[in-house]
């Protein structure tokens, strides 16, 4: 009896343990499958994708954009990519996120970016790798600068710092040279990107570039900021042209819902997963650390002026109604 | 345990292992053969540009060196600095150079707070007496004119060789006040009723320079070069201005002009490029168009700390008689 009641018990473990195995090779196995069947999926033919980025480059815009981009880069069915863009700019450090990302992209396909409203200052600098820009007379591109936002008092700010115990006579202390060096810093990687990637086209010196003017559509084609005036259309069309595997207007066109910052669908304690892509997890840490300390200046490539200081400002026009 | 019991899990377990392997294996074989596009992670083209390079990216800092000194070859001097013409400078920015002078044995008074009608400088009489009491006067960032009288005795003061430093600021648009109510306030150079009885005045804008050769970290920190060899630009190859306007030589003027803004230098608000004149001299007199390069956080940036040197050893230098200006009362404003 009790040997029976053994033999069964272990014949049940053989079958889990065949049923596991199965499961495993299944899952080994079904990548491949699927790799054979997106391979027949070529006989749709090769296609753009049209990126979209309406809105600053904050770190949650230029992280959604950018999976977008790795999507796109690793989608055998996509050969070319078009950015239409509306973005003033943002933090200093997502833009030269949202450059990289762009950069990467451009190195392995054609892009092309087409300039709805905005491409001013971080917007600019993430477009400026696009093999070709296109815009319309109103879309408004330039304002290569770095703003660093301060505290309305420096100094006593420094003074509750330095009445603090600290290790080191720099430890959080902020001094005006100090955050001059640093705008420059940034200022050179910002006005080496448009020089490195857009050097041959403009007619513009570095040091007339540094001014940080705004440019208008019709002046940017003139001095080399953007190349043609075109509609989102033309810049489809100018994409698909770069692409070697494209030929004639054989060619489909995927547009991608501008990015969405969501929470995820998938809570892992605190952290709010912010999408998965393949086997990477891109995770938002969203937990509140509980520390009082904010960064004492903030650097922005931004077009435009702190919201702070509109509020202050008298309505001197009714041109918005 | 019979041999069987172990050998058919292990020989599961094994299988297992070698499916999962061959099926990488697979799969790698694949995605190798497939002669496609590099898997993203492995291809970083484009992720470390050159111009994100240290050597593209990191400015040239100038390291803060060298020392103001002061000789005191001609003597102990004794220097009144202004206080009294709403002179917009803090005391402690310019301790550095009261204790350069002070170190070479000179002595420095601020003279006494209050209006000029206030203080006891209502009349040539009373201004004179002060500044009879000293060698040379340094006049920092004034936003108040010069009186009448006090022009007269100060021109009688600089024609018996006492010496006059003028540091003055364009006119600067500041916003003051919180967050919720903010004010704009407009300050001017004051003292240029002065200054062009001595052939120059404050220019009507700021400069600025874009080009990073032209300027110290900042577009507005103009750089400023000796325009001629004199005194006053020996040891200096490029001082920084902060705040820097610019000097207009008036009528025929006989102030000489001693440094320049740097090639590609413009105006603030109207961008007219040309060749700015940032320090003038003329005899006793010397007017910078910028006031901040004495301050402790920019005296000791670029050469700024020779040039202050030298306009120290200016003020220092002098050899007024100890009666001059005159205390007599008939000095009545307006009387000549």
């Amino acid at each position: 009896m009790a040997a029976s009641s053994e033999s069964t018990s272990a014949t049940t473990v053989l079958y889990v343990v065949v049923v596991v195995v199965a499961v495993l090779v299944a899952t080994v196995l079904a990548p491949v499958v699927y790799s054979a069947t997106t391979g027949s999926g070529d006989s749709e033919g090769p296609s753009v994708a049209v990126l979209t980025l309406r809105g600053g480059t904050s770190g949650a815009n230029v992280a959604a954009i950018s999976e977008d981009l790795r999507q796109v880069r690793n989608n055998d069915s996509i050969d070319a990519v078009v950015m239409r863009i509306d973005s003033s700019g943002g933090a200093v450090t997502s833009s030269e996120e949202f450059y990289l990302a762009m950069n990467r992209t451009a190195a392995e396909m054609p892009l092309v970016t087409y300039v709805e409203g905005y491409a001013a200052s971080g917007g600019y600098f993430g477009i400026a790798p696009s093999d070709a820009i296109y815009v319309k007379p109103s879309s408004l591109v330039g304002s290569i600068g770095v703003v660093a936002t301060l505290p309305s008092s420096l100094e006593s700010q420094n003074a509750q710092v330095r009445s603090a115990l600290r290790t080191g006579p720099d430890k959080q202390l902020q001094t005006i040279d100090g955050v001059r060096e640093e705008l420059e810093l940034l200022q050179n990687a910002f006005v080496g990107t448009v020089m490195e990637h857009r050097g041959d086209e403009l007619t513009l010196s570095r040091t007339e570039v540094s001014n940080a003017a705004t440019y208008r559509g019709t002046e940017a084609v003139q001095n080399g900021f953007a190349d043609e005036i075109g509609t989102l259309e033309s810049a489809i069309q100018r994409a698909a042209t770069e692409a070697d595997s494209i030929e004639g207007d054989s060619y489909g066109v995927h547009y991608k819902a501008p990015p969405q910052v969501s929470t995820g669908t998938i809570v892992l304690s605190d952290a709010d997963v912010e999408s998965t892509n393949g086997s990477i997890v891109y995770v938002d840490q969203r937990e509140d650390t509980g520390t009082d300390f904010v960064p004492p200046v903030r650097y922005y490539a931004a077009y435009g002026i702190p919201e702070s200081a509109v509020e202050n400002q008298e309505v001197v026009t009714n041109e918005t109604g | 345990m019979k041999p069987a019991e172990i050998a058919r899990p292990l020989g599961v377990f094994v299988i297992v292992i070698v499916v999962i392997l061959a099926g990488s294996a697979v799969l790698g074989a694949v995605a190798g053969g497939g002669g496609g596009a590099p898997t993203d992670g492995q291809n970083i083209q484009g992720q470390s540009p050159g111009q994100f390079q240290p050597e593209s990216v990191n400015p040239d800092v100038d390291p803060e060196t060298g020392e103001i000194s002061v000789d005191a070859d001609d003597g102990t001097k004794k220097i009144l600095i202004d206080t009294l013409h709403g002179n917009a400078f803090d005391r402690d920015d310019v301790e550095p150079v009261v204790e350069a002078l002070a170190e070479a044995g000179h002595t420095v008074d601020f003279a006494p707070s209050g209006g000029s009608d206030s203080g006891g400088f209502g009349s040539s009489s009373s201004y004179n007496a002060t500044l009879q009491e000293y060698d040379a006067v340094l006049v920092i960032n004034p936003t108040e004119g010069f009186t009448e009288a006090e022009r007269a005795g100060l021109r009688t003061y600089m024609d018996n060789d006492g010496r006059v430093v003028v540091l003055g600021e364009p006119t600067q648009t500041s916003v003051s006040g919180g967050s919720l109510v903010s004010s704009l306030s407009s300050v001017s150079f004051g003292a240029n009723d002065l200054t062009t009885e001595y052939g120059a005045r404050m220019g009507a804008e700021a400069l600025f320079n874009v080009d990073d050769s032209g300027n110290e970290n900042g577009f507005k920190s103009i750089l400023a070069t000796p325009e001629s060899t004199s005194s006053l630009s020996e040891g200096v190859d490029t001082v920084t201005f902060e705040n820097a306007g610019y000097i207009v030589r008036t009528g025929e003027s006989d102030a000489t002009v001693l440094y320049t803004a740097a090639d590609g230098t413009k105006t603030l608000e109207t961008r007219r490029n040309g060749t700015y004149a940032t320090v003038v001299r003329n005899d006793n007199m010397v007017f910078v168009s910028d006031s901040d390069f004495v301050d402790q956080d920019e005296v000791y940036d670029a050469d700024n700390e020779v040039f202050v040197s030298n306009l120290l050893d200016f003020l220092t230098s002098g050899d007024k008689p100890d009666d001059v200006p005159e205390t007599s009362s008939e000095g009545t404003p307006g009387g000549f």
